[in-house]
C-alpha cells in the first residue's frame, strides 16, 4: 500500500519537473530546440527546477527529521531561529549593496547566518552533556525573536528602492537561480541525508522518548546532536539557495504522515520528496499567473499547502480512522 | 553469560542517589534480583519507584555504590550490549504517534545487527494482537497499546524487564490481562520482571514484593510477610486494614484462571 503511493508521489515529481521545464510561462517543444530555447531551458529554467527540488526535498526532510527529535508537531526548521539568522545577514548584504564576492555574497551570508544561529541555538539548548528538546525549541524562539527585531530595524531605516527587494528574498526568491551554485547546497544537502540515513533508527527510538531510546541501546544525547547538524545543514542549505520558504518544513511531514505513518526511514525520504513536489509547483505557479510579475515561492507554497493541509486534517480517515 | 544462570542478574550494593546536591534521594540501597523472579516494587507517590528503575536501566547514574548487571558493573557495558539484556519501559506510553503496531514492535530488533530467531509475528501473537499489527498504535486500547510496548520488550529479547507502573490508568481487566501475560512470559522465556506499582491488592498477587519508602526499603520478601498492616501504614502514611480472607476474590480468580 505505501509503496504504490511513494511510486505515485515519484510520478508527481517527475511530471511537475517536467512540466515546470516545458509549459511555462513560454511552451518549449524538447523536440524541436532553437538556440535561445536551448539557453532558456538549460541556463534559466533547469537551474530553476533543480533548486527548487533542492530546497523542497531539504526543508521537507528537515521538518520531519526536527518534529521526530523535538518530539513537538509545531517544530519547523525555521523554528530554531536559521531563517531569521539567514535573512539578516542576507538583508544586511542586500540593503547595504556590499556585495564582496559577486553573485555568491547573498548565499554566503544566508548561509553564514544560518550556521551561525544553528551553533548559538545548540549552545542554549546544550546542558548536563547533551541537547534538550525543549531548551532548543525555546533557545529557537528566543532567539529568532532577537533577530528578527534587528531584520526589522535595518529594513525601518533603509531607503526604499532597496527594500523590494529584500522582501523578496525574505519570501523565497528562486529566480537567482543558478548552476554555479547547485553543487555547493547539493553537496551539503546529501551530506545531511547521509547523517541522517546513518541514524534513521535512532530517531525513531527517539520519537518514543529519551528513555525508551537508551533502553534500545541508543546513546540519546549523541543521536540528538547528530540529528541537529543533519537538520542545520539542511536547513542553512536549502536558504542560501534561494531565501526562506515558508510552510514546507511545518507541514509537509504531516501531510506525509496521514499517508504513510511515522516510520522515520519511510516518512523523512517522501517528506523530502513531497517538499520538492509542492516547491517546484509553487514555483511554476508564482512565474506564470501573474506574469511578468513573480510572486514569490515562499508565499505560494502556503497559499496552495494550507488548504489542501486542513482539507486533510478534516478527514483524518486516511489513517483508517 | 546464559539467561539460565543462577547467579543474580541484577545487584545494587550500596546505591545512593541524588537529583540535587545534598538531597539524597535514594539511599543506600541494597537488594539483588535472582533469575526467574516477578517483582512488585512497590511504595506511595514519590518513594522513589522510579528512580529505582533509571538507575537500574542506567538512566541515572548513582551517587555513591554500584550496580551490577550479570555479575558486570552496568557502567562497563556498550548501549547496545546492555540493550539485549536489559529493557526498560517508562510509565505513560500512551503518546499519539503515528506507528503501526508492527513498527513498533520491530524496534525491539534495533539493538542487533543479525536478526534473533524470535520474530515481529512471534511476539505479536505471543501478545495476542496479531490481527491489529497493520493498526496505528492511536487506534488501540490503552490495554492493546500497553501489551505492543510488551511485545517490543519481549522482542528485544532482554533477560531484565523493568516495567514503570505498566498498570497505571488501565481498567481492571486490562491490568489482570497484562499481569497474566507477563507471568506467561517469565513461565515461557525464564525472564526476569521487576514492575512498579502502587496498588496494594495488587501487589498482593506477586511472589515478591519490595516496598518502598523515602528511597529505602521497608521490607522485600513474600508480600504475606512484608505486607504487613504497620509496614504499609509506614510506607503509604495511612492506616490500611488487610482482609486476607478475600484472597480467593476477583483479582485472584482472574489471574488464575
Amino acid at each position: 500500500m505505501s509503496k504504490i503511493r511513494i511510486l505515485l508521489l515519484i510520478l508527481i515529481s517527475i511530471l511537475i519537473a517536467l512540466s515546470s521545464l516545458f509549459l511555462a510561462p513560454k511552451v518549449i517543444n524538447p523536440f524541436q530546440l532553437d538556440t535561445t530555447a536551448r539557453n532558456i531551458l538549460f541556463f534559466i529554467r533547469l537551474p530553476r527546477v533543480t533548486v527548487a527540488f533542492l530546497m523542497g526535498m531539504a526543508l521537507g526532510a528537515s521538518g520531519a527529521v526536527l518534529q521526530g527529535i523535538l518530539r513537538n508537531p509545531l517544530a519547523d526548521p525555521y523554528i530554531l531561529g536559521i531563517s531569521s539568522g539567514a535573512s539578516l545577514s542576507a538583508a544586511g548584504v542586500l540593503l547595504s549593496g556590499f556585495y564582496f564576492f559577486g553573485k555568491f555574497t547573498i548565499p554566503l551570508a544566508a548561509f553564514f547566518g544560518a550556521s551561525f544561529v544553528s551553533i548559538l541555538v545548540g549552545f542554549f539548548g546544550w546542558k548536563r552533556g547533551g541537547l534538550w528538546p525543549e531548551r532548543l525549541l525555546l533557545a529557537g524562539v528566543g532567539l529568532s525573536f532577537l533577530f528578527h527585531a534587528f531584520l526589522m530595524l535595518l529594513m525601518s531605516i533603509s531607503p526604499g528602492e532597496r527594500l523590494g527587494r529584500t522582501i523578496f528574498w525574505i519570501f523565497g526568491d528562486l529566480s537567482v537561480a543558478d548552476w554555479s551554485l547547485i553543487p555547493y547546497g547539493f553537496l551539503l544537502i546529501i551530506l545531511g541525508f547521509i547523517i541522517f540515513f546513518s541514524r534513521a533508527k535512532a530517531l525513531n527510538a527517539l520519537i518514543l522518548g529519551d528513555e525508551l531510546a537508551h533502553s534500545l541501546g541508543f546513546s540519546v544525547h549523541r543521536e540528538r546532536l547528530l540529528l541537529f547538524v543533519s537538520i542545520s545543514l539542511m536547513t542553512a542549505a536549502s536558504v542560501s539557495l534561494g531565501g526562506i520558504i515558508g510552510f514546507v518544513g511545518l507541514l509537509v511531514p504531516h501531510i506525509m504522515r496521514f499517508f504513510i505513518g511515522a516510520d522515520s526511514r519511510v516518512l523523512v525520504p517522501t517528506s523530502a520528496i513531497g517538499g520538492g513536489i509542492l516547491l517546484c509547483m509553487a514555483d511554476l505557479i508564482g512565474r506564470t499567473i501573474m506574469q511578468p510579475v513573480e510572486i514569490p515561492s515562499g508565499i505560494l507554497t502556503a497559499i496552495i499547502g494550507s488548504p489542501y493541509f486542513l482539507y486533510l486534517l478534516r478527514r483524518r480517515d486516511v489513517l483508517g480512522k | 553469560m546464559s539467561l539460565a544462570s543462577n547467579h543474580s542478574i541484577l545487584e545494587f550494593d550500596g546505591v545512593s542517589f541524588m537529583y540535587q546536591r545534598d538531597n539524597e534521594f535514594i539511599h543506600n540501597l541494597t537488594f539483588s534480583v535472582d533469575n526467574g523472579e516477578f517483582i512488585g516494587l512497590l511504595g506511595a507517590n514519590g518513594s522513589g519507584k522510579s528512580t529505582i528503575l533509571k538507575l537500574a536501566s542506567g538512566i541515572l547514574r548513582p551517587s555513591r555504590g554500584s550496580i551490577r548487571l550479570w555479575e558486570k558493573p552496568l557502567q562497563l557495558y556498550r548501549n547496545k550490549d546492555r540493550a539485549k539484556l536489559l529493557c526498560y519501559l517508562p510509565q505513560l506510553l500512551d503518546m499519539n504517534v503515528l506507528f503501526k503496531v508492527r513498527e513498533l514492535v520491530s524496534m525491539g530488533l534495533y539493538p542487533y545487527e543479525i536478526i534473533p530467531e524470535m520474530t515481529v509475528a512471534e511476539s505479536l501473537e505471543m501478545v495476542g494482537l496479531m490481527e491489529k499489527s497493520e493498526s496505528y498504535l492511536e487506534n488501540l486500547s490503552a490495554g492493546e497499546r500497553r501489551r505492543a510496548f510488551i511485545a517490543m520488550t519481549l522482542l528485544q529479547g532482554a533477560g531484565l524487564v523493568l516495567l514503570d507502573e505498566p498498570l497505571a490508568n488501565l481498567d481492571i481487566k486490562y491490568q489482570i490481562e497484562i499481569i497474566r501475560l507477563l507471568r506467561e512470559l517469565r513461565d515461557k522465556k525464564r525472564i526476569s520482571i521487576i514492575m512498579a506499582l502502587h496498588d496494594i491488592n495488587m501487589a498482593l498477587q506477586f511472589e515478591k514484593v519490595m516496598l518502598i519508602k523515602e528511597g529505602k526499603i521497608l521490607g522485600i520478601g513474600n508480600p504475606e510477610i512484608v505486607l504487613s498492616e504497620d509496614l504499609l501504614k509506614e510506607a503509604f502514611d495511612v492506616s490500611i486494614e488487610i482482609r486476607r480472607h478475600g484472597f480467593e476474590g476477583a483479582y485472584l480468580k482472574g489471574l488464575k484462571s
